[in-house]
């Protein structure tokens, strides 16, 4: 019952925290980049995609989940700061569970599952070293957000778009 | 509390099996828990509760941990709702007596288990093997489980299933797994429909995969928004943003010098916000 409920419960993060969030992330970049700026507009694409993801993984509750974990981790690479988390522990848990992966590899598994879900490793951010109950669940709670990224993303270029 | 007329009766009851069964009952801790299930069978024949108090005098240790067990399935039972074979997990607790075909299966079973015994006279196909085999690793893996009672996961081995403690163990997390799919499942709308984990997976993949591609093609309707709205009417738009243009416009800055006193009162507010967002960028 309990395992069953961590996988429905997965509650949606708050609209209005990743919301805020972003429009603040948003606001951020403009501030930064000026007007007449020589970037590439594929450039700002893919930071405010990248404020989307952060502002995401943040309202989700920021290093609780794996994946807002990982993105964050990612985001915080390519910004080229310093990180957050020790470096050592990581280091120490990304070994052990790819190791674990590894052996586990070589003895035997359900085929079919395992295989996709090597697939779906790739998509979900963090994915790598988990167990796969845990990347289910994992991913369950990654859609509801993205849903509820695009559907906000949605709704502010509804709203922010000249008439 | 007579335990021979008890069994006397019972074994007139035209089920010769039982009688093997109640005499492997004090040897193995799991077979304790097996003749568990083998109440139910014969309180289909009236008598329950009889044959459980005719044992414990025969062995008074494996009747506690008959007790411990069953009080750790009842608690796990809401857990495993949609377990294979949950009727026959409260069977030790409820007693109720309609599990009679499903018991029976597992009465072959503990024959099987029980085979060096020789009192078993029908012994299943498939199960002599995996059964003897299973018969001590289980036993200890069983008196290992109530000790951490978070991380009990009840597994029970079906008829021809192996029931060494990695195929149990395999079984659990491949039906934990399972288990998180169909939840997954609901989430995705439209997947409902899809049987097979490997379509389902790839649906699950596909959408996350759309809604990634969404939130591209979304950023870049904002970058136009965003860059455009630095200049645009649509400032206002913006709960925060239009205090965060303050320092873009030159022209603004100066003009609105002296609104900034009026805009004073919210100044902290929108430094914090400033404060705020740069930690979202180094972070």
């Amino acid at each position: 019952m309990a395992s069953a409920n961590k996988t429905i419960n997965t509650d949606v993060p708050a609209k209005d925290i990743f919301a805020l969030h972003f429009l603040q992330s948003l606001s951020n970049l403009r501030i930064q980049n000026p007007l007449n700026s020589p970037e590439e507009t594929t450039d700002r694409v893919k930071k405010i995609k990248m404020a989307a993801y952060i502002s995401m993984a943040r309202a989700a509750g920021g290093t609780n989940r794996l994946w807002s974990r990982a993105l964050l981790r990612r985001a915080s690479k390519e910004n080229n700061k310093i990180n957050r988390f020790s470096r050592r522990k990581r280091k120490v848990t990304w070994q052990i569970s790819s190791e674990r992966r590894g052996r586990r590899s070589s003895n035997r598994r359900a085929p079919v599952v395992e295989e996709v879900a090597e697939r779906l490793r790739n998509f979900v951010p963090g994915g790598g070293g988990m167990e796969t109950s845990k990347l289910m669940e994992e991913t369950a709670h990654y859609i509801k957000c993205l849903s509820m990224q695009v559907k906000v993303m949605q709704c502010l270029v509804d709203g922010l778009s000249p008439k | 509390m007579d335990p021979p007329l008890v069994n006397d009766s019972s074994f007139s009851a035209a089920n010769p099996s039982s009688y093997t069964l109640s005499e492997i009952w004090p040897f193995p801790v799991n077979d304790a828990v097996r003749s568990g299930l083998r109440l139910a069978v014969n309180s289909g024949q009236a008598f329950t509760r009889p044959e459980h108090s005719g044992n414990k005098d025969v062995s008074a240790a494996e009747e506690s941990t008959v007790t411990d067990l069953t009080a750790g399935w009842g608690s796990r039972k809401t857990r495993d709702l949609n377990s294979e074979d949950d009727s026959s997990k409260m069977v030790s607790s409820s007693s109720s007596g309609n599990e009679l075909k499903e018991s029976s299966d597992k009465k072959r079973k503990i024959c099987g288990s029980e085979s060096g015994n020789g009192d078993c006279s029908m012994r299943p196909e498939g199960e002599t093997s995996s059964g003897g085999g299973g018969g001590g690793s289980k036993g200890t893996e069983q008196k290992n489980k109530p000790e951490p009672p978070k991380d009990y996961i009840h597994v029970r081995a079906r008829r021809g299933q192996a029931t060494d403690r990695h195929s149990l163990a395999e079984r659990a997390r491949r039906e934990k797994i399972s288990e998180k799919m169909t939840a997954l499942q609901d989430i995705i709308p439209g997947c409902n429909k899809i049987i097979g984990k490997a379509l389902v997976l790839d649906e699950i993949i596909n959408y996350i995969q759309s809604l990634q591609r969404q939130v591209e093609f979304l950023s870049m309707k904002l970058e136009v928004v965003n860059s455009g709205a630095s200049t645009g009417p649509t400032i206002g738009v913006f709960p925060s943003g239009d205090l965060g243009t303050l320092p873009i416009d030159v022209h603004r800055t100066i003009y609105e010098q002296q609104e900034a006193n009026e805009t004073r009162v919210s100044q902290p507010e929108w430094l914090h916000m400033q404060v705020d967002g740069n930690f979202n960028r180094t972070t």
